[in-house]
């Protein structure tokens, strides 16, 4: 398909205003052309020559700007609710990663029951109680960002802007719930190196890092798409 | 018509406009401006934002499809967006009554 300049010079300009997800921006700009194009037909079948058909069909879609901030609500709310869905699917992930690392130690090592941490270090008593409120605004940031971006927007008082703060909420509160996790492990390996057992702490620490890494990034994401609605 | 006159009411009129079958963006924009008389002339360009608003509230459902040598993206309603069509229906028909009964020029008064 040969590609007219002019329209792709129009759809350039209003990709340069449309932050976001790359395959949303690809899908919606895909969509502009094909409009761009059924418009120029228009326009020639009107009886306009080849040059004012594409012209007038480019006035008629208005400003590529102002077109582009249209779609910025949409896309906040994608980028929002990708983000709060990853990290609904990752959560119970990690958790249960750290869960059976947790239980590992105690039955292959230590033969303990699961409430007694011997040899723990003293950062652990606060260290739950954090864990546990962390878990809390985790969930409820989740909850929101996903619920006012899906098909419940329909009822909700959906707003873009509180649905990519909530995601970008839920993505620190992770961040910060990976940090405490592997504060407390780093903590336990000074104070009792021996009492980890060591492959199942490998696994659930790689998963917490390569978590904390994706999420910080898709919470910047949320913030930086954020500070661009009006 | 300016396009703030008609900010409330876009969304039902793309119902509306999606309520006889599918359509692609572009000849749901013709169907608005063909369908007014010309009076709704809105930037094309705006058209496609409140299609994916309204397609992520799960009231019309959009897909690409070829056609005539061209990807294009299909709307339709879906059974939540032909609901939300009816009640629109008929808060606008509520609405406009009373406006038009109250906007009627007053009958004169009676000369003493």
């Amino acid at each position: 398909m040969t590609r007219d300049p002019a329209v792709e010079a129009y759809l350039r300009a209003a990709a340069d205003h449309m932050p976001g997800p790359r395959l949303a921006r690809a899908d919606i700009l895909a969509e502009l052309r094909s409009g761009l194009l059924d418009a120029i037909d228009a326009k020639r079948a009107a009886g306009l020559p080849e040059q004012a058909a594409t012209e007038a069909a480019i006035t008629e879609f208005g400003n590529p700007r102002e077109v582009a901030s249209g779609f910025r609500p949409h896309l906040a709310m994608i980028q929002a609710r990708r983000t709060a869905l990853a990290i609904a699917a990752t959560g119970p992930l990690v958790g249960s990663l750290w869960a059976a690392a947790a239980l590992a130690s105690h039955i292959r090592l230590r033969h303990a029951p699961p409430w007694e941490w011997p040899g723990a270090p003293p950062l652990s008593a606060a260290a739950f109680p954090a864990i546990a409120a962390t878990l809390l605004i985790l969930i409820m940031s989740t909850v929101i960002a996903i619920a006012t971006t899906g098909t419940l927007s329909r009822w909700l008082p959906a707003s873009p802007r509180i649905a990519a703060a909530a995601a970008a909420a839920a993505g620190f509160t992770a961040v910060a719930g990976d940090l405490a996790i592997l504060a407390l492990l780093a903590s336990q390996l000074t104070s009792a190196p021996g009492s980890l057992d060591p492959i199942p702490v490998a696994a659930a620490t790689a998963a917490s890092l390569t978590r904390l890494t994706l999420a910080r990034r898709a919470a910047c994401s949320c913030l930086a798409i954020r500070a661009t609605l009006s | 018509m300016r396009a703030e006159t008609l900010k409330g009411h876009l969304d039902g009129l793309l119902l509306a406009s999606l309520e006889a079958g599918p359509r692609h963006g572009y000849a749901i924009m013709e169907a608005l401006r063909s369908g007014s008389g010309g009076q709704f002339d809105l930037p094309t360009g705006t058209v496609y934002p409140a299609l994916r608003r309204l397609e992520r509230a799960g009231l019309i459902e959009g897909t690409w499809s070829q056609e005539g040598g061209r990807q294009r993206r299909v709307y339709e309603l879906t059974p939540a967006g032909r609901r939300t069509l009816t009640a629109e229906r008929g808060t606008w028909q509520q609405f406009s009554a009373a406006v038009t009964a109250l906007l009627q020029p007053a009958p004169k008064p009676a000369m003493p």
